[in-house]
């Protein structure tokens, strides 16, 4: 689903990325751990396209990513982000936020009318039962959510979009410990085949549920096994402060 | 210095102001001034005299709906092809932009009155030419806030949607639209008021509607008529002013449920369809009529050198001087005026009616008035335009004030401060950097509006453009023109430059809102 052939991203100081490879197969759901810093929002963003990189080539499914914007815009239309800052439109309902996942497929006539009135709730009511979250706040606009409800929509959104490859970065970070966990299991069913899941995240204590997890640090791979290999040396590499800037 | 401190030192301007005040003084008016406000009470309620009235109003209204339509739609266009995202958008880099925006400079340099004498010559007698010489610098202006705007807005709900797949005009439309719409309905109201007072002053100068039943009846000495048609303009105004607020507030409002807002708004532009129609009757638009009257004047003589020679110096230097005069005295009024009454209980219906009044009047009919008193000269033209600006100016600062937070005034005046310290101290700090930053835009705006006070004799640019324009004297029209534009360029930029020093790291008030760009 993805292949990333010796992918570059140069930085300031030091490469954020450095000669790395990946592959995602479908059905694969794959956790990324490393230190601050390691280069795993900047993973992220050349697996979804923000980022091109100069050296280094990015296949999604397996096609090379194409510099047409319109052909492009159909290979970025089957990966979706769960951003960290989860990126939704704060003025907006539920609903229309939700919509706003099917714009690649979209005519322009539906864009302009998702902004006035409720289009397709049928299948946002079904997409919100799937992060379990009451159809009751279809309507409601996205400001009134808590923070938990808002992250259960971004995910509901990459449904509307009808994502296969989905890419969360640190989805868990400002949960606390039982919801973090719920959260994590709603993403370990949705990355299941034909859909892949890539996930960076902060937590060794979380693994389980993962094919594989892979280890970030200043921008180059340090392992890539089953999450039941991973010992705690690999854990204390990964975060030493040796040879860091 | 505290911004409350800033915003109190404009009153030194009234040392100049009154330097000048007894070498222009004269009294042989003061009958007749005293007669014009008696009139307020007593308006002429004869019923030719209404109907006319009525009639004027009517022209006046269609000419600001009309213009104010256009200047939108205008503006909306050239602030999405002058706005940096987006051409970085559509086109993957921003010199497009930066292009389209340096050529929306030179429309919105001229004053609408120049535009409105311009397109007269251009094309005859016709009411087209108020409603265009309104639209075309006030679309400038509305695409250079929207590019601004849009250019200030967070691109991180864009950026996910393009990732996801999004076409750039689909993914523009939904993730900046609804965080930019509050911020347009506020500017877009704001622009309807702006509007209205310009078509008035359009038609003091002959472009009809209620302005030129104003001027006759002024110049004829009939105050009880001059009266039926500012009274008529009053409540227009008001009742304006009250539902574009009303509207601001319900629209922005978080309780509004999305869809809601969405059926309103279509109803909205529906209701203003309707009264399109016979405005643009009453008007007696058509596009025809545009076409087939345009005539360009004959044998131009643009590029002639004795044109250019005339005594800049000192016509830039009354322009500034009559700006620079004009807008400290707005700036001053209101907040002294505030700090003076405010513990008397009448200080904000007085405030606010007196402000009323002053946006009512337009500047050249407050000059006209002002000759009862004073000899023609720079300080009729001052107090004319600082007093029209203190109304407009004087009304934001209620507004932010009443907008404020007031734990902090609550908890002064809890520990013994009176209301004047606690609103010295609390309240104007609160408020100052807005106050200040509309004040340096309306300056801006001051510089244009210098030409409109050109009839009581107080010199400077616009005055010369405006004589050479109305007496065809083309050979001056081009250089006054260009040095003009380049000054209010200027000016522009220098106001620009203030306010962003001023409001660095702050966010500008609630009650500003309107007033962040021009």
């Amino acid at each position: 689903m993805l292949d990333l052939r010796g992918v570059t991203v140069p930085g300031r100081q030091r490469p954020r990325l450095h000669a790395l490879s990946l592959q995602l197969k479908p059905g694969e759901r794959v956790a990324l751990l490393g230190p601050s810093g390691s280069g795993k929002s900047t993973l992220l963003a050349v697996a979804n396209g923000l980022i091109t990189p100069p050296q280094g080539r990015v296949l999604w499914f397996g096609e090379p990513a194409s510099r047409r914007p319109q052909l492009r815009r159909r290979q970025q239309a089957r990966i979706g982000t769960l951003w960290q800052d989860l990126r939704l439109v704060d003025e907006l309902s539920v609903q229309q936020n939700l919509n706003a996942g099917c714009l690649a497929r979209w005519s322009w006539g539906q864009v302009l009318l998702n902004l006035f009135s409720a289009q397709d709730s049928q299948a946002c009511r079904l997409a919100l039962a799937r992060v379990e979250l009451d159809h009751g706040l279809l309507m409601q606009p996205l400001d009134r959510l808590s923070g938990g409800q808002r992250q259960r929509v971004a995910i509901a959104r990459l449904l509307r979009q009808d994502a296969q490859l989905l890419l969360a970065d640190e989805p868990l970070a400002q949960l606390d410990p039982p919801l973090a966990r719920r959260l994590l299991q709603l993403l370990l069913e949705l990355g299941q085949a034909p859909r892949a899941l890539l996930l960076s995240l902060h937590r060794p204590d979380l693994l389980e549920g993962f094919d594989r997890v892979i280890g970030l640090r200043c921008g180059e791979l340090l392992f890539d096994q089953a999450p039941a290999s991973l010992t705690s040396a690999d854990l204390q590499q990964l975060y030493s402060t040796q040879g860091q800037p | 210095m505290t911004p409350a401190g800033q915003m109190l030192l404009p009153v030194l301007v009234l040392l100049p102001l009154l330097w000048l005040l007894p070498q222009s003084i004269h009294s042989g008016g003061l009958d007749l001034l005293l007669q014009f406000w008696l009139a307020a009470l007593q308006p002429s309620l004869d019923p030719q005299v209404l109907l006319s009235a009525l009639r004027g109003l009517g022209i006046t209204l269609a000419i600001a709906l009309w213009s104010w339509l256009l200047s939108l739609l205008l503006g909306c266009a050239g602030g999405l092809l002058s706005s940096g995202l987006v051409s970085q958008l559509l086109w993957g880099c921003q010199w497009p932009a930066a292009v389209i925006k340096r050529l929306l400079a030179l429309p919105r340099s001229l004053h609408e009155l120049l535009w409105g004498l311009i397109l007269l010559q251009l094309l005859g007698l016709q009411s087209s030419v108020a409603v265009l010489a309104i639209a075309l610098p006030y679309g400038a202006l509305v695409a250079r806030v929207t590019a601004d705007q849009l250019d200030a807005l967070p691109v991180r709900p864009l950026e996910a949607l393009s990732s996801a797949g999004a076409p750039a005009w689909s993914a523009l439309f939904t993730a900046l639209l609804p965080p930019l719409w509050p911020q347009l309905l506020s500017y877009g109201g704001y622009r309807l008021e702006c509007a209205l007072r310009s078509a008035t002053l359009l038609g003091i100068f002959g472009l009809g509607g209620i302005g030129a039943d104003l001027r006759l009846s002024l110049q004829s000495l009939q105050f009880h008529q001059v009266w039926t048609s500012l009274w008529c303009l009053a409540l227009v105004m008001l009742l304006l002013e009250r539902v574009v607020r009303w509207l601001q507030q319900r629209w922005q409002h978080p309780l509004a449920s999305v869809g809601q807002r969405g059926r309103e708004l279509v109803a909205l532009l529906l209701c203003l369809g309707v009264l399109l129609i016979p405005s643009a009757q009453l008007l007696e638009l058509s596009w025809q009529q545009i076409g087939t009257r345009w005539q360009w004047p004959q044998a131009l003589p643009l590029w002639d050198i004795a044109g250019w020679n005339q005594p800049w110096l000192p016509l830039i230097s009354t322009t500034l001087l009559l700006t620079l005069l004009s807008a400290l005295l707005a700036l001053a009024i209101t907040p002294w005026l505030l700090v003076l009454l405010c513990p008397w209980k009448g200080c904000r219906p007085l405030l606010q009616s007196l402000g009323l009044l002053a946006r009512l009047l337009p500047p050249p009919l407050t000059a006209l008035l002002m000759l009862f008193v004073l000899k023609p000269g720079l300080l009729p033209a001052v107090l004319a335009l600082g007093l029209h600006n203190a109304g407009i100016l004087g009304r934001l600062l209620l507004e932010s004030l009443d907008a404020r937070d007031c734990r902090a005034s609550q908890a002064l005046q809890l520990a013994g401060a009176g209301p004047r310290r606690s609103l010295l101290v609390a309240g104007f700090n609160a408020v100052a950097r807005g106050y200040l930053s509309f004040g340096a835009y309306r300056a801006d705006v001051i510089l244009r509006e210098s030409v409109v006070v050109g009839l009581v004799g107080a010199g400077g640019l616009g005055v010369l453009l405006l004589e050479s324009l109305s007496s065809f004297a083309w050979i001056d029209v081009v250089p006054v023109l260009v040095v003009y534009a380049v000054l209010t360029l200027m000016g522009e930029a220098a106001a620009d430059a203030y306010r962003r020093r001023l409001l660095q790291g702050h966010l500008p008030l609630e009650g500003f809102k309107p007033a962040i760009g021009p």
